[in-house]
C-alpha cells in the first residue's frame, strides 16, 4: 500500500508544479488554492479515501503534501503580485474632472460670520426685507420730519413701505417674537439704497446683531466686536470706537479695525499705506440700544439694556486682506469666469 | 458734515502747550474725528468730521471747548478762553431803531437779531482774514462781508449784512414765501420758490433774502456801501434744510442752521461783528440792538444716577471724574455728593441732550473708550434650534455647490422689459416709487427671469454647458400690505432634460425627501413650455416646476440654446424633508434581477409606479431604453427572509406583463 499513496503524493506534487507553470497571474493561483487546498479540494479528498486511521504515517504524509502545495501556492502568489506591471501610463495627463460648482463670495461670506455669532450663542434670524415705516424708521426713534429721513437713499414702494436700507428693523421684530429677554440674534438679510458706484451697488447685504438683557453695558458690545474682528479678520487685529449719532443707539459708536496691511501704523515704510485711513478702516455703526426702541418693542428700559450694530457683508468680504476685489459691483456679476473664482 | 478749520483759529480758544498732533490724536478718539490734518507754515489745516447732532462743535470754539475737556482727563493743563457766552452784552439802547421788522410767524424764527452800522469803509480784509477764509473753504470777498464769514468759522453762529440803504423804506417782513416768487441770490442766480421758504421782503415788496440759505442780490454790499444792517438770526430748521435741498443751495449756513444752532449765541457774535466792524471798516453803530425772543430760553436738567451709568458703560468711574467732565463740557452739576447727579445742560447742547443715556455717552467718550476693556456678556439663553429653512437652503447651496453648479446672486430690482420678455405681468409687481434707473424698478415675483438673462449673457464667453442656480426672495402684492417674501431656488442648465432631472433626483435622494412624483402639468408659471414641464409634487403638495422654456421667451432674451429651468419652493422642500430616518434592513439573500420590456402608449415614469405596485418583492426598478412604445427596464427581486425561486418570480413577471396587455 506504501508505494500507492507514495506514488498518489507525488503524482499530486507534479500536477501543482505544472498548473503553477501555466499561471500567470495571481487570481490563476488564487484558483489553483481551491483545486488544492480548497474545501473539494485533491487533498481534502485524499483525507477522504485514504485509510489514513488504519496507518499513521499516511496522514503526517498528507499533511507534509499539504504543507507543501502552501508553500508553492504562496511563494508563486508573492512572486506574481510582486512583479512590475506590464507597461505604465502618464501620471502627468489631466484628469477628466466633473463640473465644476461654486458658491458665491457672498454665500461664503454669510455662513462665516453666522458661524462665529453662532460660536457665540447668537441666533440667526430673517426679518422682512421690505417694511414698514414703523419697524424701519419710525419705531427705530426716526420720527416723520427728521432729517434722516430724506438722505435719498431709501426705495420707496408707497410712503409707508420701504426697502429696507439696513436691517435694523429686525430689532423691534425680535423683541415683539421673543418678549421676554434674553435676546441674542444675527439678522442677515438683502439691503437696499439709491446709489451705485465702486463701493456701492443698489442693493447689497447686512448684518444686524442685537444682545439685550439685564446689566449689558458697553464692554460686552466690545467683547463681542472684538471676537468677530479677530475670528473674521485675525487675531492680529484690534477694534476701537468713536462717538457717532444714530437715532436708535445711545451712546453710537463707530467702530474702527487696524489695518491688515500696514498693520494699523499708517504708513509702510514711510509711504501712506493705500488702503487705510491713518492705520484704520471703518467697519460700521453700533450703540447700545435706545430707551425709545426698547419701549416701542415692549421692554421696559429700566429693566433691561442691550446692544446693536449693523454692518455690510460685502463691506467685511472687501476688507478681508488680499481678495482685491476692485469694485462692490462686481459681486452682482453672472460672469461664470467670476463666479467660478470661488 | 465736514468742516475746516486753522490751528491758529482754534488756539484762538483753546490755551495749551499740547502739540497739534497730539491733540488731534487724544481729540479723534473721543469725537470728533480730524480726518485730515495739513501741515502749513506756521501752522496746520484740519478737516474734522462734525457728528450730526453736535452742531455746536461746528466752529472754532466749539471744538476748543471740547478738546479741554478730552485733553484735561489726559492730565494735559488746557482751558478756554476768549469764551464768547462769558462776554458782556450792550444792547445800545441809547440809540434810535433804523429800521423796523416784522416776523409773521414767530415759530418759525426763535431768534432774530439785528443792528444797524454807519460810515462803514469797504476794503480788503487783513491779510490774515483772507488767509483764514480762504484756507477754510470761503472766498474773501471784501472786509464787511468777510466779517461775517470768519465769524461763522470761529462760533458756528451764521449772519448776513444788508446794505441798509438799498433797502426800500429799512422796513422789512420776514415771512413765508409763496409758490412761485422768485428771488435772484447773491450768486447771480434767479431762484423760483416752491413756497414754505423763510424769506425777507423789504418796503418796496421784493425779496431780499433766502433765509438761511443765501442773501439777495437787491441789497448786496459793495464798494459803495456806506450804512450796513447786521443780522444775526436763528430759523426753524426743517424750512431751512427744505428750502436748501431743494434748490441745491447747501451753504455753510444752511448747513448750521438746519442742525439748530444756539439761539443764545446770536447776541454775543453779534457783539463781536461790531467790534470788528469798528476796529476793520471805521463803522459806528447807529441804532440799538433789535432782539426778538419769542420763546426766551430755559434751562433744562437731566438727572443722572452715577451708579446706573457705571453699570451700563461696564466701568466704575469715579463721581469727581464725572463731575469734572461734566463740567468742563460746560454742563452745571448739583448734588455733586450724591448718588443722583443733577446736570443743568447748557444751551449749545440744548437741543442733542435729553436723557440720561445722552449724559453717558458725553461721560463715556470724554472719560477714553480706550479706558473701556471687551468682555465676553455671560447670557441665559434658552436652547432654539436653527430654522429649517435655513439650514435646508444652506444644505441646497452646498450639494449643488459640490455637483458642479455654479451660484450666482441677482438683484431682487429688475426692468419692466425683462418682465416683458418672459410674458409676466407687469401689474403683478411691486414697483418703486423712487428708481435710480429702469434697470432696477420692480421687485421680483420669480427668479426666472434673472437667471435666464445670465444664460444669455454667458453665451460666447464660457464654454457650454452652463450650471446656474439661485436662491432668494421673491416679493409677491398683498393687498396693500407688506408683500409675501418667499424664498425660492432656480436652477437652470443647457445639458437635456433628463440630465438636469437626474441632478435634482439626487438631491431629493439625498436629502431624504418625503416620496414625490413629477406630474405633467398645464398649470406652470407662463414661461414654461406646456408638454414638456412637469409639476412637482410630494405629499400632495406641490414643491415647484421643471420643464423647457417657451421658444418666444427663450428669442426675447436671445437665448441660442435649450435650456432647462427647475423652480422650487425653499420652504416646501424643507417640509418635505423626512424627520427622521429609518434603517432599512438589508437582505441575505441574493437578488434576481430579470430584464423586461413594456409595450405601453404611457409615461415611463406611471409605467414604473405600476410595476413598482405589483409585489412587495421588487427591489427597484431601472429604466434601460425605449424603441418607440417598448420600455426596457432591469426588474431587481428579493426577499429579507428566503431565497426566491424563478417560478415566483416569473409569476410576478407575467402579473406585470397582464398589466399593459
Amino acid at each position: 500500500m506504501a508505494t500507492n499513496y507514495n506514488e498518489t503524493i507525488e503524482e499530486i506534487k507534479r500536477r501543482l508544479s505544472d498548473d503553477l507553470s501555466k499561471a500567470g497571474t495571481s487570481g490563476d493561483v488564487e484558483l489553483l488554492e481551491v483545486k488544492y487546498l480548497g474545501r473539494q479540494g485533491e487533498i481534502n479528498k485524499l483525507f477522504k479515501t485514504l485509510p489514513i486511521k488504519e496507518d499513521p504515517k499516511l496522514g503526517k504524509a498528507i499533511n507534509d503534501l499539504k504543507n507543501f502545495c502552501k508553500q508553492l501556492l504562496s511563494e508563486m502568489l508573492s512572486g506574481l503580485l510582486n512583479k512590475a506591471p506590464e507597461g505604465s501610463f502618464d501620471v502627468t495627463i489631466p484628469g477628466i474632472q466633473p463640473p465644476i460648482g461654486s458658491r458665491h463670495l457672498i454665500t461664503h461670506a454669510i455662513e462665516e460670520i453666522e458661524g462665529i455669532f453662532t460660536q457665540l450663542g447668537f441666533v440667526r434670524r430673517r426679518y422682512p426685507e421690505v417694511e414698514t415705516d414703523w419697524y424701519y424708521a419710525e419705531g427705530l426713534n426716526i420720527p416723520k420730519d427728521h432729517p434722516a429721513r430724506d438722505d435719498q437713499e431709501t426705495f420707496y414702494i408707497a410712503e409707508d413701505i420701504v426697502l429696507t436700507a439696513h436691517t435694523s428693523n429686525g430689532q423691534l421684530r425680535e423683541m415683539e417674537k421673543v418678549k421676554v429677554p434674553p435676546i441674542k440674534m444675527i439678522n442677515i438679510g438683502k439691503t437696499y439704497r439709491r446709489q451705485t458706484d465702486s463701493s456701492h451697488n443698489p442693493m447689497f447685504h447686512q448684518f444686524e446683531g442685537l444682545l439685550v438683557d439685564k446689566n449689558i453695558n458697553i464692554t460686552h458690545l466690545l467683547g463681542v466686536t472684538d471676537y468677530f474682528v479677530k475670528s473674521y479678520f485675525g487675531s492680529d487685529r484690534t477694534i476701537r470706537l468713536r462717538p457717532h449719532h444714530f437715532q436708535f443707539t445711545e451712546p453710537s459708536f463707530e467702530i474702527d479695525i487696524s489695518c491688515g496691511l500696514c498693520h494699523g501704523k499708517g504708513d509702510i515704510n514711510g509711504s501712506p499705506c493705500k488702503i487705510c485711513k491713518s492705520g484704520w478702516l471703518e467697519l460700521g455703526g453700533a450703540g447700545m440700544v435706545h430707551p425709545n426702541v426698547l419701549k416701542n418693542g415692549g421692554l421696559d428700559p429700566n429693566i433691561y439694556s442691550g446692544f446693536a450694530f449693523g454692518w455690510g457683508v460685502e463691506r467685511v468680504l472687501m476688507m478681508k486682506s488680499g481678495l482685491n476685489i476692485p469694485d462692490l459691483r462686481l459681486f452682482y456679476t453672472d460672469d461664470l469666469r467670476f463666479l467660478k473664482q470661488f | 458734515m465736514n468742516i475746516k478749520i486753522t490751528d491758529k483759529a482754534l488756539r484762538h480758544f483753546l490755551d495749551t502747550s499740547v502739540t497739534s498732533e497730539e491733540m488731534t490724536n487724544y481729540v479723534s478718539l473721543c469725537g470728533p474725528t480730524f480726518d485730515r490734518v495739513t501741515k502749513l507754515d506756521h501752522d496746520y489745516l484740519y478737516e474734522i468730521e462734525i457728528i450730526t447732532n453736535r452742531i455746536d462743535m461746528a466752529s472754532a470754539q466749539g471744538i476748543a471747548r471740547n478738546s479741554v475737556a478730552i485733553l484735561n482727563q489726559r492730565g494735559l493743563s488746557a482751558t478756554l478762553q476768549n469764551d464768547p457766552y462769558r462776554d458782556k452784552i450792550n444792547l445800545y439802547s441809547n440809540l434810535p431803531k433804523t429800521f423796523t421788522f416784522e416776523i409773521e410767524n414767530p415759530d418759525l424764527v426763535p431768534r432774530f437779531t439785528a443792528v444797524s452800522l454807519e460810515n462803514i469803509h469797504i476794503k480788503d480784509s487783513p491779510e490774515d482774514t483772507k488767509n483764514l477764509l480762504t484756507l477754510c473753504g470761503e472766498r474773501p470777498i471784501n472786509n464787511a462781508v468777510d466779517i461775517t464769514n470768519e465769524l461763522t468759522i470761529l462760533y458756528g453762529m451764521p449772519s448776513h449784512i444788508f446794505d441798509l440803504d438799498k433797502l426800500a423804506a429799512q422796513r422789512l417782513t420776514i415771512r413765508e414765501s409763496k409758490k412761485g416768487e422768485g428771488v435772484t441770490t447773491l450768486d447771480d442766480q434767479k431762484n423760483i420758490l416752491h413756497g414754505g421758504d423763510l424769506v425777507i421782503e423789504d418796503g418796496a415788496e421784493r425779496l431780499v433774502d433766502l433765509c438761511g440759505v443765501m442773501g439777495g442780490q437787491i441789497a448786496k454790499v459793495d464798494v459803495h456801501t456806506k450804512n450796513i444792517l447786521l443780522i444775526v438770526p436763528v430759523y426753524h430748521p426743517n424750512r431751512i434744510r427744505k428750502t436748501s435741498l431743494y434748490l441745491q443751495k447747501r451753504t455753510l449756513a444752511a448747513q448750521i442752521y438746519e442742525k439748530q444752532p444756539d439761539m443764545e449765541l446770536c447776541l454775543p457774535v453779534l457783539m463781536k461783528a461790531i467790534k470788528l466792524f469798528e476796529e476793520r471798516a471805521g463803522a459806528h453803530v447807529s441804532s440799538g440792538v433789535y432782539d426778538s425772543s419769542p420763546n426766551p430760553f430755559k434751562l433744562k436738567e437731566v438727572a443722572l444716577d452715577i451708579n446706573w451709568a457705571n453699570s451700563l458703560i461696564g466701568v466704575s468711574i469715579p463721581v469727581s471724574t464725572v463731575v469734572s467732565i461734566l463740567e468742563s463740557l460746560g454742563f452745571n452739576v448739583i448734588n455733586k455728593n450724591k448718588d443722583i447727579l443733577i446736570c443743568t445742560v447748557p444751551s449749545w447742547r440744548y437741543y442733542d441732550i435729553n436723557i440720561k443715556e445722552d449724559l453717558v455717552e458725553e461721560i463715556a467718550r470724554v472719560y477714553g473708550y480706550s479706558k473701556i476693556l471687551p468682555k465676553l456678556p455671560c447670557v441665559n439663553l434658552p436652547p432654539e434650534r436653527k430654522s429649517s429653512l435655513l439650514i435646508t437652503e444652506s444644505k441646497i447651496k452646498n450639494f449643488l455647490s459640490c455637483q458642479g453648479f455654479n451660484e450666482v446672486y441677482n438683484s431682487s430690482l429688475i426692468s419692466m422689459d425683462l418682465i416683458n420678455k418672459t410674458s409676466l405681468s407687469e401689474s403683478n409687481h411691486l414697483k418703486l416709487a423712487n428708481t435710480l434707473s429702469k434697470d432696477f424698478e420692480y421687485l421680483r415675483t420669480s427668479l426666472v427671469p434673472s437667471i435666464l438673462q445670465n444664460l444669455k449673457n454667458n453665451q460666447g464667453k464660457s464654454e457650454e454647458p452652463f450650471y446656474l442656480y439661485e436662491l432668494s426672495n421673491i416679493y409677491q402684492k398683498n393687498g396693500g400690505k407688506l408683500p409675501n417674501e418667499t424664498s425660492k431656488l432656480v436652477i437652470t442648465s443647457t445639458v437635456d432634460f433628463r440630465n438636469l432631472k437626474g441632478y435634482l433626483e439626487s438631491l431629493f435622494i439625498n436629502f431624504h425627501l418625503k416620496p414625490y412624483t413629477f406630474k405633467t402639468t398645464a398649470n406652470a408659471p407662463i414661461y414654461f413650455l406646456d408638454g414638456n414641464t412637469a409639476e412637482i409634487i410630494s405629499d400632495g403638495k406641490g414643491l415647484g416646476f421643471i420643464g423647457t422654456i417657451k421658444p418666444t421667451v427663450l428669442h426675447n432674451i436671445g437665448i441660442t440654446s435649450n435650456p432647462t429651468v427647475i423652480e422650487l419652493d425653499t420652504e416646501s422642500i424643507a417640509i418635505s424633508i423626512q424627520k427622521n430616518l429609518v434603517y432599512q434592513p438589508i437582505s441575505d439573500f441574493p437578488e434576481v434581477v430579470e430584464q423586461m420590456t413594456i409595450s405601453a402608449k404611457l409615461g415611463i415614469g406611471d409605467i414604473i409606479e405600476k410595476i413598482q405596485s405589483t409585489s412587495k418583492l421588487i427591489n427597484k426598478i431601472t429604466y434601460t431604453d425605449s424603441f418607440q412604445n417598448n420600455h426596457s427596464f432591469k426588474i431587481h427581486f428579493s426577499s429579507l427572509t428566503r431565497n426566491l425561486t424563478q417560478s415566483e418570480v416569473n409569476d410576478i413577471k407575467k402579473t406585470i406583463q397582464g398589466l399593459f396587455s
